[in-house]
């Protein structure tokens, strides 16, 4: 198997600083370490000490500092894609809710559906992908599971719509969503479930947290899950030696094509490597279904992994909400606050991971023994794209400053052991 | 209700180990437990680990369980002091089980021995029973003379108790012999050769109800993973095989002093209707012995969740409630298998009713909608004809591979038998682990019956009782602080009234809202450690 790694040796590599060995990812793939062009947007930073604090004015100051939505969302459909991993509602730490960790919070979302209700937005719908394998079980019941508080949140805006994405659901046949930036990486086009497709104003409503393969969860990973399991697969027999879990065996790791129907990859001889990958196939999914405002929940969340089952993943209190128009803007901004360098390397941190060989293939573990691994950067593949720039220096940050609101991820990780 | 742009929104909020060892033979030869006893019948009998003493002390010290602190050892030499009776003051606690005999030295053994019988007279002018420990070593002509002398209400063997020895059996003739009422419990060390014993009361260890994170074990898990729980709910509740209840005690130790932990164990125990041998770690005993207040709190609590248990004795005999039905070979080869299933299975919030391989037939099958046959490993012509028929019918039978044909690479494979389906396993036996989370996709919510949200840290526990027109949810929570966020809970069936009771406050009235399905559904603020809610 072809892997971006694999003509230098893995000492090679070590040897190499972080950014020598990024600059040479960004040479071997074609993208310059920066792209001048790519669009830029303002993004808003505020420290929110709680979710129990006034969160919907805390988003309407936030809104208006970035120009006001208003006249983006008067009489329109808005769709908001609900950062909840692994969406059974199960995923938690004893006496921890997930809001708290892995998930978006409750009153965030809805804080969120309340003020675009104020904005008069015709319709708001929530949406994740769960797990279940079951078409039309509600939404509902997902966000039950972590006791929110659903009429509430229904309650908040005056027509509020509720859809699990992880296949028709309400919808006859997908939608094929078209990638749109410059030069699709991995796949042209997506077979989406009808919602990402029936809205006018679409909502990245992601968690603050680190991840496993990819580094960080920020608003452009958070899309990964508008891809539809039961679509791609879910209900097929698993190929011997592929992952059961449908997203990794068509998606992160590539071992089987998308089923008859479903837009087929440019090449499937490309790099099944999933650190490089899936930062290419995040960039064409975002390219896809654009992202039109993007959310950063971090007033708590989880640390050094992207769930709770990640072993070393500990909560955090960063207290930060990050809210910006363009994804890779505000991931790049949310990334600096985090203590990372947003044009970091795939040998520095975040992107120097740490897998569970016992959790992963062996052809993922690059060499077999090794548990550190790399993951090329969500940002530099947007940016590259043309989606937005990651480029701190080309970046309008609004309300706290970068530098007053780093909460350092890795110190706090190191710190507790 | 809480409301978003009018104001702030503030509200939105292991599996267990069991391992009997061979005193286990004896159980059979207990039988019913006998009416002649002076301090109430056995089942009523709330019972409480009271080791201690000078024997007690020796036996740690040989053990290599002794500890070094002066203080500890002086709580455990000094126990059968009479003012430790007082601590039983007030509570329901009305059967002790003492140090008796420990294969000593005869000299510590006899010293004990008087000791304990001057203790158990002043323990039954209370209306107390007292029962004698016995551990591995001692000899059963001794402990029954003994014991007859001290007219204790019966022993109970802990312990390894070397296999053939028939120690039981003569510790049992010894008694016989001198006319003694007393009877013999040995504590089970593994529950599936003890499910089946005839006695009316049984022992057995259980683990010390907690909950983990996975991760903190240095386990990956999933996003969907959910706390480990180590629970007795199951265990209990499998040793209920008939209709009718009978008295089981679980035997665990608590490593913890803390007032959470040890409702937890009363609890645990006794949500499924058994009772927990109340022992006291070290920490708390020795601050008992000093009448430490905040010991003393913990104490009271204990004693407030056993009269809960106690107040609620009806509640025992409600039927466990369940549309799904496993099937439990209890001659099975692979018990463990066979105890992970039931465990796993009630730890994924599925109710079931056992059906015990002995007594399968259509006329048991009649009331289930799906059943879980993993455990017959293959299964015989009629019993696979029986559960074709329940398919054809419309039921959904979970099966190993041996039922035929099965997958190559998937975990399952489904397949359509008359107005029903098949699902069958590739791998023999199929994990546990597997099967119980595959429950959540096969079974819909109304076959599940019971639906809980919010639960990740607490174990549900459902029973009915006058055909269905009362049911019983009892959950129990294993985290360390109290769950303040809202649990709804969703039954099958149409209920007007729904009462939540806890140990701590009054019966608190919920709302009982009819949803779509013929369900009920029903909110609960928060829980502490342990909730009944009952539907009417």
């Amino acid at each position: 198997m072809k892997n971006a790694h694999t003509s230098l040796s893995r000492r090679n590599l070590l040897s190499l600083s972080g950014l020598a060995v990024g600059a040479w990812v960004i040479d071997r793939t074609g993208i310059a370490a920066s792209t001048p062009s790519a669009p830029t947007a303002p993004v808003f930073v505020a420290k929110v000490a709680s979710y129990d604090l006034d969160l919907v004015a805390q988003f309407e100051h936030m809104f208006d500092e970035l120009g006001g939505i208003g006249h983006l969302v008067r009489g329109k459909t808005v769709a908001m894609k609900l950062n909840m991993t692994g969406a059974s509602g199960r995923g938690r730490r004893v006496g921890i809710s997930a809001g708290q960790t892995s998930w978006v919070h409750p009153n965030v979302v809805g804080a969120l559906v309340a003020v675009f209700g104020k904005l008069g937005a015709k319709r708001i719908r929530l949406l994740e992908s769960t797990t279940r394998r079951k078409q039309d079980a509600p939404l509902e019941d997902a966000m039950l599971q972590d006791g929110w508080d659903v009429n509430a949140i229904k309650n908040a805006a005056p027509r509020v719509e509720l859809e699990d994405t992880n296949g028709l659901g309400q919808g006859r046949q997908y939608s094929i969503l078209q990638v749109k930036t410059q030069r699709p990486y991995i796949y042209p086009a997506f077979g989406l479930n009808h919602s990402y497709e029936d809205c006018d104003f679409f909502v990245s409503v992601a968690k603050m947290k680190n991840h496993e393969e990819l580094g960080v969860t920020l608003s452009m990973k958070n899309l990964f899950g508008i891809t539809p399991e039961l679509g791609y697969g879910g209900l097929d027999p698993v190929p011997h030696g592929a992952s059961r879990w449908t997203r990794e065996r068509v998606f992160h790791y590539g071992q089987v094509r998308p089923p008859a129907g479903m837009p087929q990859e440019i090449d499937f001889k490309s790099n099944r490597y999933e650190g490089w990958r899936m930062p290419r196939l995040l960039t064409d999914i975002c390219g896809a279904r654009p992202i039109d405002l993007a959310i950063i929940d971090g007033i708590e969340t989880i640390i050094g992994g992207e769930s709770t089952g990640i072993p070393g993943a500990r909560p955090g209190k960063p207290s930060l909400l990050v809210v910006g128009r363009n994804c890779v803007c505000t991931d790049a901004v949310a990334m600096a606050t985090m203590g990372y360098n947003p044009r970091a390397g795939r040998h520095e941190p975040p992107f120097r991971v740490n897998k569970d060989p016992h959790s992963h293939p062996s052809e993922q573990m690059i060499p077999p023994e090794e548990s550190q691994q790399y993951a090329d950067n969500t940002m530099l593949m947007g940016e590259a794209a043309g989606i937005g720039t990651g480029d701190l220096s080309r970046i309008d940050v609004r309300g706290v400053s970068i530098k007053d609101a780093v909460y350092d991820f890795e110190a706090h990780r190191k710190s507790q052991g | 209700m809480a409301r978003f742009g009018q104001q702030p929104y503030a509200g939105l909020n292991c599996r267990v180990k069991v391992q009997i060892a061979p005193a286990l033979a004896l159980l059979s030869c207990l039988g019913s437990l006998s009416n002649g006893l002076c301090n109430g019948s056995p089942d009523g009998w709330v019972p409480a680990r009271w080791d201690g003493g000078p024997l007690e002390v020796v036996r740690r010290e040989k053990d290599k369980a002794v500890s070094e602190n002066a203080s500890i050892r002086e709580a455990i030499a000094r126990w059968y002091d009479p003012a430790t009776l007082d601590l039983i003051e007030g509570t329901p606690i009305n059967c002790l089980l003492v140090t008796f005999s420990a294969g000593a030295n005869p000299t510590v053994e006899t010293e004990h021995r008087r000791l304990v019988k001057d203790y158990a007279r002043k323990a039954r002018e209370r209306g107390i029973a007292v029962m004698g420990i016995v551990y591995p070593g001692a000899d059963p002509q001794v402990v029954a003379t003994a014991a007859d002398e001290a007219k204790l209400d019966g022993l109970v063997l802990d312990g390894g108790f070397p296999a053939g020895g028939g120690f039981a059996e003569k510790l049992g003739a010894a008694l016989r012999s001198r006319n003694s009422p007393a009877v013999v419990i040995p504590i089970a060390r593994e529950a599936a050769s003890a499910r089946t014993a005839k006695a009316s009361l049984l022992a057995v260890e259980g683990v010390m109800p907690n909950a983990s994170d996975l991760a903190d074990r240095g386990i990956r898990a999933g996003p969907s993973s959910e706390p480990w729980i180590d629970s007795n709910i199951w265990l209990v509740r499998s040793f209920r095989l008939g209709t009718a209840w009978r008295p089981i005690w679980i035997d665990q130790q608590p490593h913890s002093s803390s007032q959470a932990d040890y409702a937890r164990c009363v609890a645990d125990s006794a949500v499924a209707g058994g009772r927990w041998i109340v022992a006291l770690n070290d920490d708390l005993r020795t601050k008992l012995f000093r009448k430490d207040p905040d010991a003393l709190a913990t104490w009271r609590s204990v004693g407030g969740y056993l009269k809960f248990a106690e107040d609620h004795a009806e509640w025992r005999g409600f039927a466990p409630y369940g549309n799904l039905g496993i099937i439990l070979d209890t001659a099975s080869q692979n018990p463990e298998h066979s105890n992970e299933y039931l465990n796993l299975v009630a730890r994924r919030q599925v109710p079931y009713r056992v059906i015990e391989r002995s007594q399968l037939s259509l006329v048991s099958l009649a009331s289930f909608q799906a059943i879980l046959a993993v455990d017959l490993a293959p299964p015989s012509e009629p019993e696979r004809e029986m559960l074709q028929v329940f398919a054809q019918k419309g039921g959904l039978v979970m099966a190993g591979p041996s039922w035929g044909d099965p997958p190559r690479d998937n975990d399952y494979a489904e397949v359509p038998l008359g107005k029903g389906r098949v699902v069958v396993y590739k791998d023999n036996p199929p994990d546990p682990e597997v099967v119980a989370k595959d429950m959540l996709d096969l079974l819909e919510p109304e076959v599940m019956g019971l639906s809980a949200f919010n639960v990740p840290s607490v174990l549900t526990y459902a029973s009915t009782s006058d055909s269905g027109k009362r049911a019983l949810i009892q959950l129990v929570n294993y985290a360390m602080s109290p769950f303040n966020s809202k649990i709804t809970v969703r039954f099958n069936g149409s209920f007007k009234t729904a009462c939540l009771f806890t140990p701590e406050n009054a019966p608190l009235n919920l709302e009982a809202r009819a949803i779509a399905n013929g369900r009920t559904e029903v909110a609960i603020p928060k829980l502490a450690v342990w909730g009944a809610l009952l539907l009417e």
